[in-house]
């Protein structure tokens, strides 16, 4: 990676042993430069099936959210029931920062490769191990997914509809809110590692992690109010008006959360509407004002919003210092011309499936710029790079890994 | 527990001896330094009583005569635990002057105010790397500082509708899917601690400080990029799945016994399948052409979610969720906030939940923060507090300025006064 400027974490190396649950950490680090490699069985992450795939030639094909997970990691595959296996993880666990992993709880233990064995020979590594619910407690065996971790985590009660059942997010928010947070403990650890010479062992729960994220309808609102927070439609308990209104083509999402914003908004309502008891200033100032009589108030505004388009009510309410935003389709983003103008989505080669679009920086460093440093890793891909360059093994020797299944 | 100043001499948190200076609002900044506070970093929260945080606006649902109250808020009080509380009206040079001199003693700063308000104030990234040029500094905001809508207005439900994040979640039959806890501001302050985290790290390995640019809509939208890419690759618009899942059935929430009481249940595999169909006293199922394979449950997802819902509403949900967890399938009842408190041992024995000092009321439990150090646990510190609360000591003890200077600043209003405790 060198010409161009290092990354924020170039020279650091992590191994990545996860599943679904853990891919965007390791991605989270690889596109700030860390060199992060993907730790795979022979037969491959079974999440490079998952639907929906994009044709790669000759037959094969790609699923679109492993290239998006997987990028600028390399990839080795390695099989850890083996004795020979695990000799070659110890080996680039040594020289590791970091050891990512997602495996059952105590999986890693049984296999000889705990913590404890491996800060032997690295008292410096993080071990960072993403679980359900953890390496201890009750629940730590229970089965978990994304579902089921949002459920018991508390953001499903608090997600949808009251008319429907609870609701997850799309695109699996438990694990994703996880690997974010397994991110961030990692950079602690390792900070904190650099300075005492001593690593330690993250134990991140995506059940802890849900209850953390969704905290605001958690047990501080509860015990303050006395309400247990439910499902509201789209309209935020807290905060009125709130709420998606339907405009002419499509809807937008409006939210007052200061008094001015409340004054502005009754005043665009007045004017285009020509509505007078918007205007009344028993109405006015903060939200708990307006509470009792939310239902009424929607319909001052449901009047204005359906005589705009989108376009029109999200230009005319911004202008007025209004927080309204276009309900946006997965088209509508990819056609933003605020995203366009900041060069959000990035362009990524790959040599089975051509150059593809790809969501961008989730942040943007001054000296360090986050970039993909290469796409997703096809399966074994650095096996000759990593296991011969690096570690030093023969070319006989790998080739004999390769036949025994091992590698 | 608690690490803290150990008496060891050698400082148990992670974060120890790092210094952040806030200028922030609401939570998508503030999260921020509630994390690093809770590592052991010294967090110092700069307010102006000329603009103040929305959040200190709160009026109790459970007394509204009361009025505003800002140390009442539950989510000003946990999003700012643990941080140093100093009032300066950024409006005045004098003030101004004072805040550059905390960041001269910082490692980094964090803001979530308007894109171009520090810039305004005299205070944006420019000017500070002048007094601390090793400053790593961070700025959020629903845009981001370039692009056409950088000075819009967003809340995080907001960017749950501009991301697209609402209109991709939730069941086919609504237009869009909203959460409760405003997920965007969560999402956007964690990734916001690993770019800063990252900063430092390099800054750590002699790479020196830098700014950082964060737009809460493009942290949201890399959060699902993976369903993005359906879009982007084959210019579809993603399947909404509900609570559906492509390589899983039954995968649901499925109605128990009682009011609003759920079990949500992922069957992955055939074998798991057998095992339900006993668990739900459904043996009969197994023989079914209908729901004999992954795909067939797939295709017959319909009837096999309401077939399955005849059986869970005969049941309580955490007896099912017991009963399915010990026949090996994932399966866990829809908890409020107040079964996560009372009813879930599994959480207590973890201790996730906090117990944290209150100015106001006491003690309060607070959400746990999860970052799992095992080895160098974090603690919440005392819960936000007062506007101005430790205007003597961070001007006086950090700044060494004499009682006198603080007095004259005071006086001038640059300092503002702090709240009756």
């Amino acid at each position: 990676m060198p010409t161009r400027p290092s990354g924020a974490l170039s020279g650091r190396r992590v191994l990545e042993l996860a599943d679904e649950k853990g891919a965007y950490c390791g991605k989270l680090l690889a596109d700030l430069g860390a060199d992060v490699i993907k730790l795979e069985p022979p037969g491959g992450d079974p999440s490079r099936r998952t639907p929906p795939t994009i044709q790669a030639g000759s037959g094969r094909e790609e699923s679109l959210s492993f290239l998006y997970l997987n990028t600028s990691k390399r990839g080795v595959t390695l099989d850890l029931q083996r004795s020979e296996g695990r000799e070659l993880f110890e080996k680039l666990a040594s020289s590791a920062d970091l050891v990512i992993e997602a495996l059952a709880p105590g999986t890693l233990e049984s296999l000889g490769l705990g913590y404890e064995s491996l800060r032997q020979a690295n008292a410096r590594l993080v071990l960072t191990s993403i679980s359900g619910f953890g390496q201890t407690g009750p629940h730590r065996a229970f089965r978990s997914s994304d579902l089921v971790a949002s459920a018991l985590g508390g953001s499903m009660a608090v997600t949808g509809d009251e008319t429907d059942p609870p609701v997850r997010l799309a695109g699996s928010q438990a694990h994703v809110a996880a690997a974010t947070v397994a991110a961030a403990s990692s950079l602690i650890a390792l900070l904190s590692s650099s300075v005492r010479g001593e690593g330690q062992h993250v134990d991140i729960s995506v059940q802890e992690v849900v209850a953390s994220v969704s905290h605001i309808c958690g047990v501080g609102k509860w015990l303050d109010d006395g309400i247990v927070p439910k499902r509201q439609g789209t309209g935020l308990f807290a905060s009125v008006p709130s709420g998606a209104y339907p405009c002419r083509d499509g809807s937008i999402y409006l939210m007052v959360n200061r008094p001015l914003h409340w004054k502005a908004l009754a005043q665009w309502v007045h004017e285009a509407t020509g509505n007078q008891e918007i205007l009344d200033p028993m109405f006015e100032g903060p939200s708990s004002n307006r509470l009792p009589y939310r239902e009424f108030l929607d319909l001052f505004i449901s009047d204005l919003m359906s005589r705009l388009s989108v376009e029109e009510a999200y230009r005319d309410g911004q202008s007025r210092h209004i927080a309204v935003t276009p309900v946006h389709s997965a088209a509508a983003v990819a056609a933003d011309p605020h995203l366009e103008s900041r060069g959000f989505f990035e362009e990524v080669d790959h040599p089975m499936v051509g150059r593809l679009t790809y969501p961008g920086a989730p942040y943007r460093h001054s000296k360090t710029p986050w970039r993909i440093y290469r796409c997703a890793p096809s399966l074994g891909q650095h096996n000759r790079e990593i296991f011969c360059d690096e570690l030093g093994l023969s070319e006989a020797a790998v080739q004999e890994l390769q036949a025994g299944g091992v590698i | 527990m608690p690490g803290g100043d150990g008496s060891s001499g050698e400082p148990a948190q992670a974060l120890a001896g790092l210094r952040v200076v806030e200028f922030s609002a609401a939570m998508a900044g503030p999260w921020i330094g509630r994390f690093l506070a809770w590592c052991g970093a010294e967090v110092i929260r700069v307010e102006s009583r000329s603009r103040p945080d929305v959040v200190r606006l709160y009026v109790p649902p459970w007394n509204p005569d009361l009025g505003i109250q800002p140390r009442l808020s539950p989510w000003f009080t946990d999003w700012n635990a643990g941080k140093h509380f100093v009032t300066l009206d950024l409006r005045q040079p004098l003030a101004v002057d004072l805040a550059k001199r905390l960041v001269a003693r910082s490692d980094i700063v964090i803001e979530n105010y308007s894109a171009g308000v520090m810039g305004k104030l005299g205070l944006g990234y420019e000017e500070l790397q002048q007094v601390n040029p090793g400053l790593v500094m961070l700025s959020s905001s629903g845009f981001g500082d370039t692009g056409p809508c950088r000075r819009y207005v967003t809340w995080g439900p907001n960017i749950e509708a501009l991301s697209g994040m609402s209109r991709l979640s939730g069941f086919p039959s609504r237009e869009c899917t909203l959460t409760q806890y405003a997920y965007p501001d969560a999402i956007s302050a964690l990734h916001g601690l690993v770019a800063v985290l990252a900063a430092l790290d390099y800054r750590h390995r002699g790479g020196g400080g830098q700014y950082i640019n964060l737009s809460q809509y493009e942290a949201t939208v890399a959060g699902f990029g993976h369903v993005m890419m359906e879009y982007l690759a084959l210019k579809q618009e993603p399947e909404k799945m509900g609570n559906r899942s492509r390589r899983a059935a039954p995968h649901g929430c499925y109605p128990c016994r009682g009011e609003d009481r759920w079990c949500a249940i992922s069957v992955a595999t055939d074998s798991e399948w057998e095992s339900f169909c006993s668990v739900l006293g459904r043996p009969e199922w197994r023989g079914e052409p209908r729901f004999a394979s992954l795909a067939a449950r797939l295709e017959h997802a319909e009837v096999l979610d309401a077939e399955i819902a005849t059986r869970t509403l005969m049941r309580t949900d955490y007896e099912l969720m017991t009963a399915l967890q010990e026949a090996g399938i994932a399966a866990g009842v829809v908890q409020t906030a107040e079964d996560l408190a009372r009813h879930d041992a599994h959480l207590a024995a973890r201790g996730f939940f906090e117990q944290i000092e209150h100015m106001a009321k006491g003690v309060v439990t607070a959400t746990g923060i999860p970052l799992g150090l095992s080895g160098t646990p974090g603690c919440s510190g005392r819960a936000g507090a007062g506007e101005g609360q430790d205007n003597d000591s961070v001007f006086g003890s950090l700044l060494g300025m004499t009682p006198e200077e603080v007095e004259r600043a005071v006086a001038a209003g640059a300092i503002e006064p702090a709240d009756e405790p």
